[in-house]
């Protein structure tokens, strides 16, 4: 049974070319139609038929340049943003960590705002309350509870962040490049979670610029240059048809 | 979530302030003061009890104004919530205007026995208030659906808003009474909904009677329409929110 299936993914923008986005703006567009001067935007297909498939326990990393429809295929998947064409279907409960600290507000407590991202992310606030202790030692923040969040350095909120991220149960685990931040230590706890969802047959699909933490955790790979799949299959050679695209573009062996 | 997020918007607008929730007193009172000094005793209106009568007044719209131009913010300040995680987007508007019912209840209940201080003879007519906070609740829920999604797409709304609120500021009888305006005018004066709650109050509080038939219909068929206006907005625009923010 498979955990994620894409079939024909299409997702379009619309880059209006001149930016009028207020009323007035959009009134003075209208006349310009009737001056047969179009009211034009410009289409943009951030993702071009994509299919994918991904089987009961496997994890997908996502790889490819700036703008190459990474994020987008993850909002996709995450349901924050709907399809144009095609349909994706998903196995499972599905947890987005597309974003760390979403919700957090500088003047609440580290306890408060734990309680707030906690409960954004789909945890039960019951939940969320017998867990706060263990998730403030696990990031190593159980001192500074009451403090403001406005108190803690940028690399402590993260931290606080992803300790809480963690805690959420899903079968399927969207990350986006998120695991770039924290110190070595804490890099290691995330990978040593990384490797519990593994265990537990768990999916990560993980945008990701660093090959080699996809070649660790992911099977299957798929490669998206300028919104259509470039490559799609194991990750070794997924990454590999990357780094060669990279390569013969920059000029480099 | 929503219980989270409206706890977590009401402990924010009180925090970083010394005096705290008593802002929300103060203000609504300063504001009793002076147009009671203005109105009753400069203009010389003659309204019985102008302090209390006003208060009532102000608090009403207070209500109506935070709660509504709060809600169209909350999308636009919010955009991780509308893009980076799957909830109800709905549910963001919602806890924020039940942040604001709540400060909103609060401010009564203090400030309800201060009218006794003024001279009110308050009744058990006084317990019909939940009936026309929640009403205002509801109508405030409505607006504040539609005018998040549109001010999401259009950030003019935000402008227009707060214009449109200067002038329902004097559309109601909030400092003056609704027999001062031309009998011609009077029907559609009088369609107003936040006009219906503002004289409902005043009617529980300085009449001692129930608000009348005419204010319920009135104030029901409005909280129908603009619901259903609301949610029909903000359906039809969510798809796109992720992408506009």
């Amino acid at each position: 049974m498979s955990v994620i299936q894409v079939d024909e993914l299409w997702k379009r923008f619309r880059i209006p070319h001149e930016r009028r986005v207020t009323v007035l703006e959009h009134l003075a567009g209208l006349l310009s139609i009737l001056e047969r001067k179009r009211y034009s935007y410009e289409e943009f297909w951030a993702l071009k038929d994509v299919n994918l498939k991904l089987e009961y326990g496997e994890s997908l990393g996502i790889v490819g340049p700036n703008g190459s429809g990474k994020s987008t295929l993850l909002k996709l998947i995450a349901r924050v943003m709907r399809p144009d064409k095609g349909a994706i279907k998903t196995n499972g409960s599905t947890a987005s960590v597309l974003e760390l600290g979403i919700g957090f507000h500088s003047d609440l407590t580290v306890k408060e705002n734990a309680l707030v991202y906690g409960v954004i992310m789909g945890l039960p606030r019951s939940e969320m309350r017998k867990r706060t202790d263990s998730i403030l030692d696990f990031a190593g923040l159980t001192r500074f509870q009451d403090a403001k969040l406005k108190s803690l350095s940028s690399g402590m909120q993260v931290r606080l962040a992803f300790s809480i991220a963690i805690e959420i149960e899903a079968d399927i685990f969207l990350v986006d490049e998120a695991l770039a931040v924290g110190d070595m230590e804490f890099q290691e706890k995330c990978l040593n979670k990384f490797r519990e969802f593994k265990k537990a047959k768990k999916s990560i699909v993980l945008v990701s610029h660093s090959m080699d933490l996809v070649k660790r955790f992911c099977e299957r790979t798929l490669y998206l240059l300028n919104g259509e799949t470039r490559a799609f299959g194991p990750s070794e050679e997924a990454t590999r048809q990357y780094l060669e695209d990279v390569k013969s573009s920059t000029g480099t062996n | 979530m929503m219980t989270v997020l409206a706890q977590k918007d009401f402990k924010i607008r009180y925090r970083n302030s010394v005096l705290g929730f008593l802002w929300s007193l103060l203000n609504p009172l300063a504001y009793m003061v002076i147009l009671t000094l203005v109105f009753s005793l400069l203009l010389r209106v003659s309204i019985p009890n102008f302090a209390a009568w006003v208060l009532i007044g102000i608090l009403v719209w207070r209500f109506f104004s935070i709660g509504t131009a709060q809600g169209l913010s909350t999308l636009v300040a919010n955009p991780s919530l509308v893009s980076k995680v799957c909830i109800p987007r709905h549910v963001i508007v919602l806890s924020n205007n039940v942040a604001n019912f709540l400060g909103s209840a609060l401010e009564f209940l203090v400030l309800v026995p201060l009218l006794a201080l003024l001279g009110v003879d308050l009744t058990a007519y006084a317990l019909f208030l939940p009936v026309i906070l929640v009403s205002e609740f509801l109508l405030v829920f409505g607006l504040s659906l539609s005018l998040s999604a549109l001010n999401l797409r259009y950030r003019d709304f935000y402008q227009l808003w707060d214009i449109a609120l200067q002038l329902g500021f004097f559309l109601s009888p909030i400092v003056y009474d609704a027999s001062l305006i031309p009998s011609g005018f009077q029907l559609v004066y009088s369609l107003n909904p936040v006009t219906r709650l503002i004289e409902s109050a005043r009617d529980i509080f300085l009449l001692n009677k129930l608000p009348t038939l005419f204010d319920n219909a009135v104030i029901l068929s409005s909280i129908a329409i603009i619901l259903a206006f609301g949610f029909l907005i903000f359906r039809r625009l969510e798809g796109r929110f992720a992408e506009e923010l």
